[in-house]
């Protein structure tokens, strides 16, 4: 499933090359401490090896800017130019627009039609979300696993982003990460994924949600 | 001076001091107020393991709650205060004053200056964080150890200043250790091209205590202040600023994970060269990656709160960049470890000596978390599975416990014989050897994967996804091998004070040999 970053195929290859450095510097420590043969490397193989590293350094760089461009352009997609949070003139570019207030602790989601749910975003398959997200108290987080995205958000400030919501129908998790209080633990919502999504009815989520509407 | 007198002296393969029985022959009030070099490190490091101990505790009881999912015996706010707790006991009280002490007692015996410089600030700083400590006990402070603005003045507990005080009475003592750290690399006699490593070390970690605190100081105070509504820096509703209060805690969060972590390089620095019996690969190397690792420390700060910005901006990417290129020192530093040992045949007594083995894992260990650091590092995936879940506490349990930790232990099981005049019981010893190797491995790996399946950082309770609980099994089966082999250490360490066979003048001589190479096992 594409998800909100389009992060797999960078995401697999740096795991890749973490995972190989790993191991590489296992088994030259194990070959270190138990092969027989004796070995007194020279200054240019470090250089080498750190030659090796600067090249990564900017690989990784140059993926991680890339990856996140890409991302931000299309949440300001008719403002392409302005780089930062998004400024309001492209939402038409999404399906749907939900403003989310955060708060200790808990999620309200406001729909297009101004109805507030608790803890639940109801959302059609496949369509792009557009998260305007605030907090009221403290900082918290914003983390949908399902579509690989993590925000922190301030209270001092908007944050916006964006998604591609699952293509089969479902309950997915949308969970707080940063401490935000003792109440943390709790402050988890579930992104809704159902075919008749805009006159849905929300009330079966549970104790943890109402619908004004 | 030859090159060979030079190098005897810049990378210490030589045994520099005698055995004696230190802790049998003081008395107390040495101990507490006495400003020998040697009381205060041990004072240090015995605080430090009860330290661990304490945090350990209560890492022991919020695991049981953890190891299943719902609610079996802690509530929300005693889990996070045991959290928070253990965050600050384990980081402030056991890691830092653990490597910081052994370097007290290390420095002056390799330079051979046989003093601590201005060792009245370092009793001062020991004392401070004793009071710290009693306060944190006191007011019992569940807004982790970030304590994230204004989240941290806004939790209800009516002695949560005392918290905020500690804070700041933290920072006092690391700056006044900082500051005998510095004044101590600079005693060698042998001018700065000849100093040990271990001098570098503490002189460019001295410098980073000293600078990186203020910005520390600042945040206790300012939560003081706030939480009291006399000053309003970090708070909004009253005009002050969360991203003030993230830029000035993260000068000084960042530098703080180097703190215990460049004393834990030092002491491998010297104890590697004493165990293999040659010189570390290469001095240069290793003068070059601390200072780069000192001057990388603080600006990267901002790496802990990535996924505060829709986009990576000029300074976002410069951030970004910086702390991918703290690769460069770290791996320095472990490219010459591993050099050094490949360069000739390990000696038999070495692969025999508790301490060694320890040094070796703690390598793997660096391996193990600092690689992973290069996927931390990104914005991009940072942004995905990575910020606030298990995935970070994995990567510095990796970096604090498997590396950190285990160098102060193996400093510790070094300087074993010299303050008792015994050797450790080595069944013992290697007991406590494998239990923390696997339970690490174990606890490390679960928190790895647990991460990569969001698992958020800092919940008491949690839903039944997939995943979750089974790695929180791992985790806990891992937390409580290491407990277990805590225990054996302290046994070990008791019993063989009295017991343990005595050191010989030199307590950890290289011996090829197999047949004659000393077995610290007592003759029973």
């Amino acid at each position: 499933m594409e998800n909100a970053l389009g992060i797999w195929g960078p995401q697999a290859t740096f795991m890749a090359i973490t995972a190989s450095f790993t191991v590489l510097g296992m088994v030259m420590l194990i070959l270190a401490i138990l092969m027989k043969r004796r070995w007194k490397p020279t200054y240019a193989f470090e250089f080498g090896f750190i030659a090796v590293m600067i090249g990564l350094v900017f690989y990784a760089d140059w993926s991680s800017v890339n990856t996140y461009s890409a991302y931000q352009k299309d949440l300001n997609a008719e403002e392409r130019s302005v780089a930062g949070n998004y400024t309001g003139e492209g939402e038409e570019a999404f399906d749907r627009v939900i403003t989310v207030i955060a708060f200790q602790w808990g999620f309200a989601f406001i729909n297009e039609n101004d109805e507030i749910a608790r803890n639940a975003a109801v959302v059609a398959p496949g369509e792009t979300v557009l998260f305007k997200i605030v907090s009221n108290d403290v900082i918290h987080g914003f983390n949908i696993p399902v579509a690989q995205i993590t925000a922190e958000i301030d209270p001092d400030e908007k944050r916006e982003l964006w998604i591609r919501a699952p293509d089969e129908p479902g309950k997915y998790l949308i969970q707080c990460v940063n401490y935000c209080g003792v109440g943390h633990s709790q402050m988890k919502a579930w992104l809704v994924v159902q075919d008749d999504a805009a006159t849905a009815q929300i009330d079966n989520m549970g104790d943890n949600s109402n619908d004004n509407a | 001076m030859t090159t060979h007198d030079a190098n005897v002296m810049r990378l210490g393969n030589k045994a520099h001091w005698k055995p004696e029985n230190l802790v049998g022959s003081m008395s107390l009030k040495e101990l507490l107020f006495s400003n020998d070099y040697r009381h205060i490190a041990l004072k240090g490091i015995f605080t430090a393991l009860i330290m661990l101990a304490v945090g350990g505790s209560f890492a022991m009881i919020f695991r049981a709650e953890l190891t299943v999912p719902d609610v079996q015996m802690l509530g929300a706010k005693i889990y996070m205060t045991l959290m928070t707790l253990h965050g600050m006991v384990m980081v402030f009280g056991f890691l830092i004053p653990l490597v910081v002490s052994i370097c007290y007692y290390l420095l002056p015996k390799v330079l051979g200056t046989e003093r601590l410089y201005w060792a009245g600030a370092a009793q001062w700083s020991y004392w401070i964080l004793i009071v710290a400590a009693v306060l944190l006990v006191i007011g019992r402070p569940d807004f982790t150890w970030t304590a994230y603005a204004p989240m941290s003045f806004r939790t209800g507990n009516s002695l949560i200043w005392m918290g905020h005080l500690a804070i700041f009475l933290v920072a006092v003592s690391e700056f006044l250790a900082g500051a005998v750290l510095v004044r101590n690399a600079f005693s060698g006699k042998g001018g700065w091209k000849n100093t040990p490593l271990i001098a570098w070390a503490t002189g460019s970690v001295g410098f980073l205590f000293m600078a990186s605190t203020f910005p520390l100081a600042f945040i206790g105070l300012g939560l003081l202040g706030d939480g009291l509504e006399i000053t309003a820096f970090f708070d909004p509703s009253r005009g002050g600023s969360v991203k003030f209060f993230l830029y000035v805690f993260w000068t000084y969060g960042h530098p703080a994970v180097y703190l215990p972590f460049v004393p834990a390089i030092a002491i491998i620095y010297t104890l590697m060269p004493r165990f293999l019996g040659y010189p570390m690969w290469s001095y240069w190397s290793g003068v070059v990656a601390f200072v780069l690792l000192a001057l990388g420390a603080m600006p990267i700060g901002p790496h802990h709160f990535q996924p505060l910005y829709t986009v990576s901006g000029p300074y976002e990417r410069f951030v970004q960049f910086l702390t991918l290129l703290v690769f460069i020192p770290s791996v320095l530093h472990v490219f010459n470890w591993i050099a050094t040992l490949f360069m000739k045949p390990i000696a038999a007594s070495a692969k025999r000596a508790i301490p060694f083995k320890f040094m070796v894992m703690a390598i793997a260990f660096i391996v193990y978390g600092g690689a992973t650091a290069f996927l931390n590092a990104q914005i991009a995936p940072d942004s995905d599975f990575i910020h606030n879940t298990y995935w970070i506490p994995a990567h510095f349990h990796a970096m604090f416990v498997g590396f950190v930790a285990q160098m102060g232990i193996a400093g510790f099981y070094f300087l074993y014989p010299y303050f008792t005049g015994r050797m450790y019981n080595q069944l013992l010893g290697n007991v406590h050897f494998w239990l923390w190797q696997v339970g690490l491995f174990l606890q490390i790996t679960g928190m790895f994967v647990a991460g990569y399946l969001y698992f958020p950082r800092w919940v008491y309770d949690y839903l039944d996804i997939p995943g979750w609980a089974t790695s929180q099994m791992v985790i806990s089966i891992g937390g409580y091998m290491v407990g277990t082999g805590f225990i054996f250490f302290v046994i070990n360490i008791a019993w063989s004070a009295r017991n343990g066979k005595p050191a010989g003048d030199d307590p950890w001589p290289v011996i090829h040999d197999d047949k004659t190479a000393p077995s610290a096992t007592p003759a029973e």
